[in-house]
Order: structure tokens, then sequence, then C-alpha cells
């Protein structure tokens, strides 16, 4: 890969500095600046595989969900040995996500289109009932960790993890996955989902091992999933419930972020992340309890009017030009 | 003991099955016709539900006559809603539409919300209980079962007897091809989902029968998921086989009901929809054109 193509990430990074600065420097500012992020690292990580497959996982939240319990398992049994938990943690999370990827991967893959969502929603919400049935990690009670963490850390550390280390982690999460969507566009692996997204059946014919690939980009993107669970709702949150974690709206939040940006760009899920997360937050404050019924409106606009989203949209209008290259 | 306990909740898993297999026809209707995955399925029972319970409670209607007002009412919804969103998206990928009805659901869901509250609330309509051996039935329940029969039975004529009904099958079969032979492919879309949201509505009346007091502007999302895996069950697409697979899934979501709760230490509600999960990824693998479905 030439050096060159990472520039791409230049415009990115400093958005997430000042996004940074702005946060640190205006007061009130950092919380509605991580919520942003949040966003904009979860469209991140969700456009390894919708956006560059065009698979629609409509259980994604599941991976957040399982690194959150990986992060908490950590912190209940490893808060003894201090801080090596929270690695731990992070290890464990990653490990555990990335293996419901690869089970659900080698069966759900195997379908297609509708067929495929309608199997990732049943492995979400298989998932979470089978947690409450069986009572397993704290059952519908989830785990509460805010003591736990107090004991093992002391009262300042604990706080200071649960806001500022998470936060930070938090935007290294999003970068590191804009960095793996820029390697894995430029390499053998981008070109072959490129021409799997176009057409699966021609792509096979043409010999490329697309089930090997796709598998690689569900795997990556649910690592990252597994990483937001840990970091952004179990370390900062300090409790983990399974009617949360495995809360369906996250992963349509996720596909709303991916397609507003534009699906498979790799500015995109940072644009369609701000505009929602600013969106959202604002509403929110302006008209508590209704921004649902104002955003529902907006999205169905959106896809309607810019079925390619941000990013699609201004390569279309400037197309052949600078700026629709960098955007691609 | 058990045996009668089981005998009992499978004769209400049947009773309750065949409103299930209502509420999912419409489901497996729209996608038949326009290859499209309502997401938001759940928030046109609820609809239906609100509509049953304000007709009882404002004007004493009872939920037996809701049902063609609640039919109606969705056909004239599922227009508006076709017209001013899902026919631009006929033709667009799956993420479009399945965001599309994502937000539509959210957006009758929140509308819902402000205008009713997000309480919980129910009515109880008691016409008398059937009595028989160690089954006690409420008269409402098996009035709700006769009424599923009857709109599926009268579906399915219509489907196979009308010409309109049988301009739909063509559309199924071969879009392009029933275009040639002078249909109106356009209109026929149209009137399938007003009709798919107008079924959808009407089963949420039914729906009342069963739950009492869970009336709620976010009750349908159980219904959501629940009719993906029956119309999965009976073959996404055919509203006969969503029939079906509805009666099959009511006996067996209380059958599993019971039998799990034998098992100590387990929570058999959650359990039981589980088990309903693992069983629709495993006919999603072994047979994703539903249990009753040909060939894709």
């Amino acid at each position: 890969m030439q050096m060159g193509k990472l520039k791409a990430l230049v415009p990115m990074v400093l958005v997430y500095v000042i996004l940074l600065v702005i946060g640190l420097t205006v007061p009130g500012m950092w919380q509605p600046v991580v919520y942003f992020m949040f966003y904009v690292a979860l469209g991140q990580a969700f456009n390894i595989f919708l956006g560059l497959t065009g698979y629609v996982d409509f259980g994604y939240v599941a991976f957040l969900g399982l690194g959150a319990y990986g992060m908490a398992i950590a912190l209940q049994n490893f808060a003894h040995l201090g801080l090596v938990a929270i690695p731990i943690g992070i290890v464990l999370a990653v490990i555990m996500s990335v293996l419901l990827s690869m089970a659900v991967g080698a069966v759900a893959l195997r379908l297609r289109g509708a067929y495929f969502a309608i199997a990732t929603i049943g492995v979400n919400e298989g998932f979470r009932f089978l947690l409450v049935g069986t009572k397993l990690w704290g059952g519908s009670e989830g785990i509460v960790l805010s003591g736990f963490m107090r004991k093992a850390f002391g009262r300042e550390i604990a706080n200071y993890l649960s806001t500022f280390v998470s936060d930070l982690l938090l935007f290294l999460v999003a970068f590191l996955a804009a960095l793996t969507t820029v390697v894995i566009l430029n390499k053998k692996m981008g070109y072959a989902l490129l021409a799997l997204r176009e057409d699966e059946d021609a792509a096979r014919v043409m010999g490329i091992n697309v089930t090997k690939y796709k598998i690689m980009a569900f795997i990556t993107s649910a690592a990252f999933a597994g990483l937001i669970g840990a970091i952004a709702w179990t370390l900062k949150l300090t409790y983990v419930f399974p009617e949360d974690v495995f809360n369906i709206h996250y992963t349509v939040e996720a596909i709303v972020i991916v397609m507003l940006g534009g699906a498979g760009t790799l500015i995109g899920p940072m644009i369609g992340g701000l505009i929602y997360g600013v969106l959202k937050y604002y509403l929110s404050v302006i008209f508590p309890g209704v921004q649902l019924l104002i955003l529902a409106p907006l999205l169905i606009v959106t896809i309607v009017a810019f079925p390619e989203g941000v990013a699609g949209y201004l390569i279309k209008k400037t197309r052949n030009s600078k700026l629709a290259e960098y955007l691609r | 003991m058990v045996g009668d306990h089981l005998v009992s909740n499978l004769f209400y898993g049947a009773l309750l099955g065949s409103v299930y297999g209502v509420a999912t026809m419409g489901l497996s209707m729209i996608f038949g016709v326009l290859r499209i995955v309502n997401v938001g399925h759940g928030s046109f029972v609820m609809v239906g539900a609100f509509t049953a319970f304000w007709l009882f409670t404002l004007y004493s209607i009872a939920p037996i006559l809701s049902i063609p007002v609640a039919l109606i009412f969705g056909i004239a919804l599922g227009f508006v809603i076709f017209q001013a969103v899902m026919k631009k998206l006929v033709d667009a990928p799956e993420l479009s539409t399945l965001l599309a009805t994502f937000a539509i659901g959210v957006f009758i869901e929140e509308t819902a919300k402000f205008i009713w509250g997000s309480d919980y609330v129910g009515f109880s309509w008691d016409i008398g209980t059937l009595y028989l051996g160690s089954i006690t039935v409420p008269y409402t329940k098996i009035l709700a079962f006769v009424a599923s029969t009857i709109i599926a039975g009268l579906l399915y004529l219509w489907f196979t007897k009308t010409k309109l009904g049988k301009a739909i099958k063509a559309v199924v079969e071969d879009r392009d091809g029933a275009a040639v032979c002078g249909i109106d492919v356009n209109r026929i879309f149209t009137l399938s989902f007003a009709l798919g949201i107008g079924v959808t509505v009407m089963s949420g009346v039914l729906v009342t029968l069963f739950v009492p007091v869970g009336i709620n502007v976010y009750m349908g999302a159980d219904y959501t998921l629940r009719a993906f895996v029956i119309a999965v069950l009976g073959g996404l697409g055919s509203p006969w086989g969503a029939f079906i697979a509805g009666f099959l899934f009511g006996l067996f979501e209380n059958g599993s009901y019971t039998l799990l709760g034998m098992i100590p230490g387990v929570e058999p509600f959650a359990l039981t929809r589980f088990v309903a999960f693992v069983f629709l990824l495993v006919i999603l693998l072994v047979k994703p054109t539903g249990l009753f479905g040909g060939e894709e």
C-alpha cells in the first residue's frame, strides 16, 4: 500500500483533534463531544462490514453487547489485580465478540438479503433471551460494577476511568476503525469486497474467494464493536443490563449513520456519525421526549432524497474532481 | 397434573396462534409482492390494538365489531404510507427499505406516544366462559379464533377467485411478465401494501382479546420479532404459510413455556423466546423457503 493513501486520514484526524480541543476547552462541551464520537465510532466500525459488503447485519448490536459483557466479566474477576483488569477486559471483549462473529458468520453468511437480516436479528434477540432465561451473567439483573471498581482502584481512579479514560479510548477506537478501513480499501480485500458488493455471483465466477473476504470483514467489524461495547458502555457506565446492550435500536442507529454518510466510503461514517449525533443530542435538549418523533421523518426524507448518503451525493456532484477522488 | 396443564396451555396456544397467523399474513403479503421486509410491522399491530381500545372505552363498541373499522383504517394508513414513501423505494436496495420501514415504525410509535402517552392500558370484554373438562376458555378468545380463521379464509378466496387477487399472484410470480400482460404493476403494489397493512392493523384488534392489560405504544416490537419467526417458518412471502405457521408457533410457544417452567432456576418465558429464535435459525439454514414454501 502506498503511503499516499494514508493521507486520506489527515482531514479526519484534524476533525478529531478539533473535537477534542472543543471538548476540553469549551465548558460543558466534553459530554456532547464524546456523545458524537460514540456515533462516529459506531459508524466507522459498522461500515467495515455493512459498507464494504452491502450485507445488512440487523443484529450488529450483539457484538457490542458481548464486548460489554467481556469487560464486565474481566472487571468482576480481575479487579483485585489492579488496573491490569482493564487491558484484560479489552482483550476478553474482543475475543468474545470475535468468537460470536465467527460462529454467526459461518452460519448466517450463507444467507443473503432479507434472510440474512432476519437471521442476524434472531442471533441478537436469541442471545439476549438466553442470558435472561438461564440467568447467566446476572440474567436480567445484569452486572453492576461501580462498587467493585471503587473498592479495587480507589474512588478517584475509578471515577477517572469511567469519565476521561473511557472517552479518550473511544476516540482511539474510532480512529483505528477508520485506519483499518483505509488499509482494507487499498488492499486486494477491498477490491474483492467491491466486486462482491456489486455482484456477488459474478465475483465468485471470476475466481474471487468471496466467502473468505466476507467473513474477514464481518469479524473485523465485530471486533471493533466489541471494543466500543467494552469502552463506551461497561467502562463508562459501570453497569451492563441485557435489555440495554442488546437493544436493536443501536443496530439501526449504526445503519442510519452509515447510510446517512455514504456506505463504503472512508469519510462517510464520520459525516453520518456527526450529523446523527449532533441532531439527536440537540433535539433531545431542545425538544425533550419528542426527539424521535422529529428524527424519524428526517430519516425517511434522507433515505428517499439521498439514497447514497452525503458522501455519495458529493461524489456524484463533483465527479472527476479531486474532492470526489478523495471522498471515494 | 402437568398433563392437564399442558393440554389446556396447548389449547390456548392454538387459539392465540391463529391470531399470530393473521398478524403475520400482512408481513408475508408485503414481502411476497414488493420484496420489502417491513421492520416496523409491530407498530401497525399496536395501532390496531389502540383502535379496539378506544372504540371500546369511548363508544362501548365490542372489539369484534372494531375489526372492519381497523381494516379500513389500516388500508387508508397503508395507502398513504405507500404513496408518500414506499413508492419511491420499491426498486431501492434492501438497506433503504429496511431502514425506511423501521423509521416509519418509529414515527408511528412516537406519534402514538404523543397522543396516548406511554402507560400500559387495557380493557376487558367479558361475554362468559366455556367450560370443557379441565379447560376453561373465555368466549372472547374463541371468537378471536373464529374471526382469524374467517379472515384467513376470505383472503384465500380473494386471492384465488378474484381477478385482482390473481393479478397479485401474477406479479409475485413475475413482475415483468405481469406488466407485459397488461397488469398495472404499480397499482398492484399500492393495493398489496395497503391491504397488508390493513390486515396487520386488523390483527391488532384480535390481539387485544389475549392481552387484556398489555396495550402500550411499544408493544409492537414483540410482534415484529414473532412475525419474523412465523413468516420465515411459513416461507417468507406466503400468507397461507404464515397462517399455518402462526398456529404452530402458538402451540410451540405455550407448550415449551409449560415444559421449560419445570426446569428449576430458569426463566421459562425468556427461554421460550430463545428456543424460538434457535428454531428460526435452524429453519433459515435448512430450508430458507420455510416449512411450506416451495423452491426459491
